[in-house]
């Protein structure tokens, strides 16, 4: 894990130490509101419906159990004993008064966190495949790229005003998890010739306007890789519509100008750059920030553990979580563990200071001292050897942290919506927890199998409901929440926006009318391994789009 | 402000609510004009009144944040298009959370 040098660390301390004057002078009544919001958004301070909320950045959503247990003791000394981890690998807190939020960073701080690029129209927290360096499918590590983008993109001069914020992703596996062509820039790594680079896509996105990134280039060979990127960044920086908030992103420039076009543009600045400004890293910085990726000592052992093969024989719970919730793993006798944030009728993403100390305590003892954090709202234990699974899984399900349901029609994305949200049109977490009780026998989800329903409480989407198989908008019908539903939407290398099926129906009715879909789909499917989306696929969405309305 | 609300007529009884700005936790503003964080003590005022007073909180910026009207009955009770948003700032979240959930 990259760990901060000196510099890295004196940057982070003078930041705290600017804000807490910042602060300062907003209590005094020095700074006025709105000279004050730039200042805290760059922060990761936002105010939210009925408290500020600070976003922390978990770079690539990597965390060690130091770390972790820091975040739970502001949890449990700053706000109300809980947090929640977001769609960006973030954790979000959101009750903390901004008077402490100094203190809180100067805490942060002591390990090696923050809350920069957090917020603003500055190029985000790099996110990735929370399997990373661990997943069997991975072609090569994505962190290392991560954070070389993070080390070229964190207070760069030119990136400090973008037009609109901005979010890149990598991944490294044939199966992209980072969900990478809905991101301004996704990156997916890529061999020539024994040549490593990347497939850049661009112009991707959510919120408002879905795109699908277009593919710019597929090889650029990653010693010029933030020449590439830095040339994207140029065209965006001249073009991107500054004017109008809801036409800054990228996306709607590269649609504007046309794929082909804008393809030009960032190849005929990456030219110019190249002849007189290049920043090509040199091997031994590459090497050097490769290093601190290096895979953990793991001691072999055989691809099969009695232990694990017994426990699985011997206690059904057990078994049926093992089926659900590992990943598997490079190394033989080794897995990737999903510890689930999306109990039934719990709040999705959101962990508990007594349940973050207990996974940072199993991630010392189990897990290599790597914990993950998922696009999708849980937490991942990289690297645990099949040998210790049963017990593992013992303690996180004295924990309510062993829901087997990673994947599955319960683990929904769930954004914050109308409950904490001030942007929000209609809450959303009641409504996920509402849809996860009509599907809550885990023989009925597993039958079901891989599902993703992502719900977000306004066009925002940080709920991601533009790319769920299933996804619920919230909207706002003179003061009443109705709910849009979606359907086709997908995240991976297939990555699609999802259409719209019809007119919103009342939170109430979101339940069953979902049942009758996922029943349909158990009717029509090819046989038990076609998913959801395959069967949408295959058969076109009106089978599905007339159980959604049919009566009950 | 940090978020658009909708316009209100002269006449509708309004309360104004912001943002105490040390803590964040929401607040309205009192018969006297000082604030407060319970709900019993909102108070309704209408036309120049109420402009009025929304200019004055916008001038306590120190203390309070972004101040806007919120639609509310004679006897400032939450009401109108935003009854669901103003009684989830007022009481928050709809579900149990943190420990209790
Ligand atoms: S999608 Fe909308 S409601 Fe949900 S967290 Fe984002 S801005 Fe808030």
């Amino acid at each position: 894990m990259y760990r901060y040098d000196e510099f890295d660390a004196q940057i982070v301390k003078e930041r705290v130490a600017q804000f807490r004057g910042q602060v300062e002078r907003r209590l005094s009544g020095e700074l006025l509101e709105d000279e004050f919001k730039p200042l805290r958004l760059q922060n990761g301070v936002y105010l939210q419906l009925h408290a500020y909320m600070l976003r922390v950045a978990i770079p690539y959503g990597q965390l060690s159990a130091r770390q972790m247990r820091m975040l739970a003791r502001i949890a449990r000394e700053y706000d109300r004993n809980y947090g929640h981890f977001t769609t960006r690998q973030n954790i979000q807190f959101n009750w903390v008064a901004l008077k402490d939020i100094p203190d809180v960073l100067a805490l942060l701080a002591e390990v090696e966190m923050h809350a920069i690029q957090t917020s603003g129209n500055c190029i985000r927290n790099t996110t990735s495949d929370h399997y990373a360096g661990a997943a069997r499918d991975e072609i090569m590590d994505p962190r290392p790229w991560c954070e070389i983008i993070r080390q070229w993109s964190t207070f760069h001069p030119e990136f400090a005003f973008l037009p609109r914020k901005f979010k890149i992703a990598v991944t490294g596996a044939a199966h992209d998890r980072a969900a990478i062509r809905v991101h301004d820039i996704g990156l997916h790594m890529r061999e020539r010739d024994g040549v490593r680079g990347f497939e850049v896509h661009v112009g991707g996105g959510q919120g408002r306007t879905p795109h699908i990134a277009a593919l710019v280039n597929d090889f650029v060979p990653e010693d010029r890789l933030l020449d590439y990127l830095e040339a994207i960044m140029r065209v965006y920086n001249l073009h991107g519509r500054r004017d109008n908030k809801y036409k800054a992103r990228i996306k709607i420039l590269v649609n504007e100008l046309g794929e082909e076009e804008f393809t030009r543009q960032v190849e005929a600045e990456f030219a110019a750059q190249r002849s007189h400004e290049k920043i090509d890293l040199p091997q031994a910085e590459i090497d050097r920030i490769h290093a601190y990726f290096a895979p953990p000592e793991l001691a072999t052992k055989p691809e099969t553990s009695d232990v694990f093969e017994a426990a699985k024989a011997s206690d059904k719970v057990f078994a049926r979580w093992a089926r659900t919730n590992l990943h598997p793993h490079v190394t033989p006798g080794y897995t990737s563990v999903t510890v689930s944030l999306k109990p039934i009728g719990g709040l999705a993403g959101d962990a508990t200071d007594a349940q973050m100390e207990i996974i940072a305590n199993l991630a010392e003892t189990y897990g290599q001292d790597d914990i993950r954090v998922s696009h999708a709202q849980n937490i991942i234990l990289a690297h645990v050897a099949l040998d210790d699974l049963p017990a593992l899984h013992a303690e996180l399900d004295a924990a309510g942290l062993a829901t087997p349901n990673e994947s599955l029609i319960t683990d929904l994305i769930v954004c914050p919506g109308l409950d904490y949200c001030n942007l929000a049109n209609a809450r959303s977490i009641p409504v996920g927890q509402a849809v996860q009780k009509v599907f809550a026998d885990p023989d009925y989800q597993e039958d079901i199998g891989r599902l993703h329903i992502n719900i977000s409480g306004c066009i925002n989407a940080c709920g991601h409901h533009h790319v769920g198989h299933i996804g619920i908008l919230g909207v706002d019908r003179k003061g009443e929440e109705f709910y849009q539903i979606t359907f086709g939407g997908r995240a991976d290398e297939k990555a699609a926006i999802g259409d719209i099926a019809g007119p919103g129906l009342k939170s109430e009715d979101v339940p069953g009318a979902l049942k009758r879909v996922v029943d349909r789909y158990r009717e029509l499917r090819s046989g038990k391994d076609e998913l959801f989306i395959d069967t949408l696929g295959r058969l076109g969405h009106d089978p599905f789009k007339e159980a959604l309305y049919a009566a009950d | 402000m940090s978020s658009v609300r909708p316009k209100l007529k002269p006449e509708t009884p309004k309360s104004i609510t912001a943002w105490e700005t040390a803590t964040g936790r929401t607040v309205w503003m009192t018969a006297d004009g000082g604030w407060t964080a319970d709900t019993a003590q909102i108070a309704a005022f209408t036309g120049d009144e109420a402009e009025e007073r929304l200019a004055a909180a916008a001038k306590q910026e120190a203390i309070i944040t972004d101040p806007y009207f919120m639609e509310v009955t004679e006897t400032g009770g939450i009401t109108g298009r935003e009854t669901l948003r103003e009684s989830i700032r007022a009481n928050g979240p709809t579900v149990a959370y943190g420990d209790k959930a």
